[in-house]
């Protein structure tokens, strides 16, 4: 072709789009990579995980302070859209991860049960900030000495409100726990009937954990966390054991 | 170890309730020449502000008298606010107000008998005191009346608990936690709904409920299929919070917007009841959360008129400059917030890029983002660090150009001037008797601000203008926040151009807590530190309602204290939670998308609405 050039392997560089070779696709063989088809194998668990992880659409319930970090988290500096988690969902039937920020009051717990009941699975739910974990500072006549009362948590995030990049840590906890799930753990999405607008908790260990300074330091027990010197990612605590290892 | 005996005598310092001085004022010569018996006590509050305190049975007769007589004209009703000493003493209600016309301000005071709670409602006179008398009776269980709908406003319609204000209320309520949880629960659909509301979704029999409202009952009961009841929230991205408002549609058409607050009632008026005077500054930010440090400013300063305290100058500068910061603030994320439910996504990202640079000026002084908790009674938490005056110069200045491109975008775009031009309206005499305060009563064309008003922290003394509306609909409320960032800008820039060196808190080692430094080297100051510490401050008895204006309007603090270490009645008088009773009366007779415009125009914050 005149006035084509030639690159260093010797392919011509085309100089319009037009004479790009066609392929047909009834016969893939006649690429020139010789590979006829292309095969990808992994685990069924791993693509659900991956998916589901990077794409996350979170109902927002947010109350107090705790809303207004949320927001900042979704603007354009903390930009939760980098995980995938811009697309806010204010209807639970199209949401997988309810953020609880702020304080949730006895006369809102029963409309905070309805909207997590309104979720379909898989869904999550992070508690974000003292008052949603535990009551913070507010133990009182009116506010829900921690919200795993009222409903399953899965990641708590300390702070008082905690800052925008408390909350990415906890998402990313989240996407940690994702991770690590599998369609063949038995009773992993497991939802009772019974269970739908009553409280999460047997009243006896609410009582246990709504006790003064209750909430924050049972709270490992009763959720069945194990205890730990400091708040670990799974993928921070396997780096660790290498190191250790190693 | 908190000590728990009450004051000795000599501890109590000198109770600074002035006898003298309030016979002179025109107010209260003009109502003991009309009622003269009738009226059982005058004096002067802490603050200089006077007190006529009157029986019961003459309470309206009064208050109609000060607002319909020319020669007083109060006719802003501030705050209905309960007052419960303990001890089976009487319960009092404070009625604050305020004369536009003659520039006065007038307590009223009235002592009811724990065997009688019984008042007459002031609904008639100003539609303010409809959910204020819902509020101090559902804390207070006063009986107001004459009150056309008086239910619970901020606890569960059918709470059987108790009154949660009074006294002898526990501050965990009587109920254990488990059984607190199982009622909240196993709420009826009677719980959540007035009788109004069923009746108006047909729920309820035409002869079982008495008629609240006369013309209700004229319209007949039930749907007739053609209306339709709708809950517009508690959970919902366009309430700005988790306000519920129960809604009658005629087709698109609002006919009756009933709000339900409470779902965020936190009770911080109770909680603090239990906390020292200083423990009191975190509660503050987290009821205005988008402007903390107003909220901390004018708890300070009610305190401080309490204690009788006059701040350092810088100190008062820095509280200005702070302020000021925080109107910003607060008006930033209203302008963010709002561009959002009509549409506008783009300004919400703008507003945030200033608000985030507003954080960071948080974050330097105090260590938080939001809830800053920055004053301390007698100065603030520490002197402004090395840098922060550049910067927040820095911030000044160029913050002008970020609201000209927001304005670019907004003040002449034909969507927002379709959803915002004469959306909303409410005049100003009509903005008044619903106790419209801030840029929302100015939007309507009152020139009432209390930096104006009765300046606090030497506002006199700094140049700048008061933007009003002409209309009072929803893009006059657009224009006079916008102008007014620009007005805090200059009042921020003169702050900076005169702020004084000098102490920043105030030399008393009974109300500020001594250096590190000296209370550990010298006894005396480790004495003091001790006490502080310990007993924590001492705030002599006496009583205050002083207000500053906040970002949303007219805060006020109720104070009373009996010269002990905790306050008896800490009341905050939010202005979101009397602005937004104007919002059915705006809302009403619009279709549904405009009552979602003039919600947030009214720059509600549920923080502040429920406490």
């Amino acid at each position: 072709m005149p006035g084509a050039k030639e690159r260093s392997n010797g392919t011509e560089l085309l100089s319009d789009s037009r004479n790009l070779p066609i392929v047909d696709p009834a016969d893939p063989g006649q690429t020139d990579t010789g590979v006829p088809h292309s095969w990808l194998t992994t685990r069924l668990d791993h693509v659900i995980n991956w998916a589901r992880r990077n794409s996350i659409w979170p109902m927002p319930f947010g109350t107090a302070c705790c809303g207004i970090e949320m927001m900042a988290s979704a603007a354009s500096k903390y930009d939760i859209a980098r995980f995938g988690m811009e697309r806010m969902s204010f209807s639970p039937r199209q949401a997988d991860l309810m953020i609880v920020a702020g304080r949730v009051t006895y006369k809102l717990a029963p409309v905070l049960r309805r909207v997590w009941d309104q979720m379909p699975q898989p869904k999550w739910c992070v508690s974000m900030g003292a008052c949603a974990s535990s009551g913070g500072m507010f133990d009182n006549y009116t506010i829900v000495q921690g919200i795993d009362t009222i409903i399953p948590v899965d990641v708590y995030v300390p702070g008082c409100p905690p800052r925008p990049e408390g909350l990415i840590y906890g998402l990313l906890m989240i996407q940690e726990k994702i991770t690590g799930e599998s369609l063949a753990m038995p009773g992993l999405r497991a939802e009772s009937p019974e269970a739908v607008g009553a409280p999460n908790l047997p009243p006896e260990t609410i009582e246990l954990v709504t006790q003064p300074f209750g909430n924050s330091t049972i709270q490992n027990r009763v959720s069945g966390i194990e205890p730990s010197d400091a708040v670990q990612r799974p993928r921070d605590r396997r780096e660790r054991k290498l190191e250790h290892g190693g | 170890m908190p000590t728990q005996e009450a004051p000795t005598p000599d501890l109590v310092l000198a109770a600074p309730l002035r006898e003298e001085g309030a016979d002179s004022e025109p107010s209260v010569v003009a109502v003991r020449e009309e009622f003269g018996d009738k009226i059982r006590d005058v004096r002067l509050d802490a603050d200089g502000c006077p007190v006529i305190e009157v029986d019961p049975d003459s309470l309206f007769e009064v208050l109609s008298y000060l607002k319909t007589d020319g020669g007083q004209a109060y006719d802003l009703l501030l705050d209905v606010m309960g007052v419960d000493h303990g001890g089976q003493r009487p319960i009092q209600v404070w009625y604050p107000l305020w004369s536009m016309k003659h520039g006065r301000r007038l307590r009223v005071v009235t002592q009811l008998p724990l065997d009688n709670l019984k008042v007459s409602s002031l609904a008639s006179l100003w539609e303010t005191a409809n959910w204020l008398e819902r509020e101090t009776f559902d804390m207070f269980g006063i009986t107001f009346e004459g009150h056309p709908d008086l239910r619970r406003i901020l606890m569960p319609e059918n709470y059987d608990e108790g009154f949660p204000l009074r006294k002898e209320f526990p501050l965990r309520g009587r109920f254990s936690r488990s059984e607190q949880t199982r009622r909240a629960m196993n709420r009826s659909r009677e719980d959540v709904y007035a009788r109004e509301e069923l009746r108006m979704a047909g729920e309820l029999k035409p002869e079982l409920p008495p008629a609240v409202r006369p013309e209700e009952a004229a319209r007949g009961h039930g749907l007739d299929g053609e209306h339709m009841v709708i809950n517009l929230g508690p959970q919902h991205p366009a309430t700005h919070g988790v306000l519920r408002l129960v809604l009658e549609l005629d087709g698109e058409m609002v006919l009756r917007c009933i709000p339900h607050l409470g779902y965020l009632h936190t009770g911080f008026e109770k909680t603090c009841e239990y906390r020292e005077w200083n423990q009191v500054v975190p509660y503050t930010d987290r009821m205005d959360y988008l402007a903390p440090m107003l909220y901390n400013i004018g708890y300070a300063q009610a305190v401080e008129s309490l204690l009788g305290v006059q701040i350092t100058p810088r100190c008062q500068v820095v509280r200005v400059l702070l302020s000021e910061l925080n109107r910003i603030q607060g008006h930033l994320l209203w302008l963010g917030t709002t561009g959002i439910d009509l549409g506008a996504f783009t300004v919400f990202l703008y507003t945030f890029e200033e608000r985030e640079r507003v954080y960071n000026l948080h974050e330097a002084y105090s260590g938080a983002r939001l809830t800053t908790s920055v004053t301390r009674i007698g100065g603030m938490m520490a002197d402004l660090p090395a840098g922060w005056v550049d910067a927040m110069r820095d911030f000044a200045n160029t913050l002008p150009d970020t609201l000209d491109e927001v304005e670019r975008l907004l003040s002449k775009n034909s969507i927002w001037l379709g959803r915002t031009v004469d959306v909303g309206i409410i005049d100003g005499e009509t903005a008044i008797n619903y106790g419209l305060t801030g840029p929302n009563l100015r939007a309507s064309g009152v020139a009432y601000d209390v930096r104006k008003a009765r300046p606090y922290l030497g506002y006199d003394e700094y140049d700048f203008d008061l933007p009003v509306g002409a209309h009072g609909d929803t893009y006059d409320r657009y224009m006079v926040r916008v102008e007014e960032m620009r007005q805090s800008v200059r009042i921020i820039q003169q702050a900076l151009d005169r702020l004084p060196g000098g102490p920043i808190n105030v030399d008393d080692p009974s109300i500020i807590l001594p250096p590190k430094s000296a209370s550990m080297s010298s006894i005396d100051s480790m004495i003091a530190h001790f006490k502080l510490v310990m007993e924590g401050l001492r705030v002599p008895a006496g009583e205050v309602w002083s207000s500053i204006e906040a970002s949303k309007g007219e805060l006020g603090f109720g104070l009373v204290s009996d010269g002990g270490s905790k306050p008896v009645r800490c009341r905050f008088r939010g202005p979101s939670f009397v602005n937004l009773g104007a919002l059915a009366r705006m809302a009403e007779g619009s279709i549904l998308a405009d009552l979602i415009a003039v919600n947030a125009s009214l720059d509600i914050v549920l923080g502040e609405i429920d406490r």
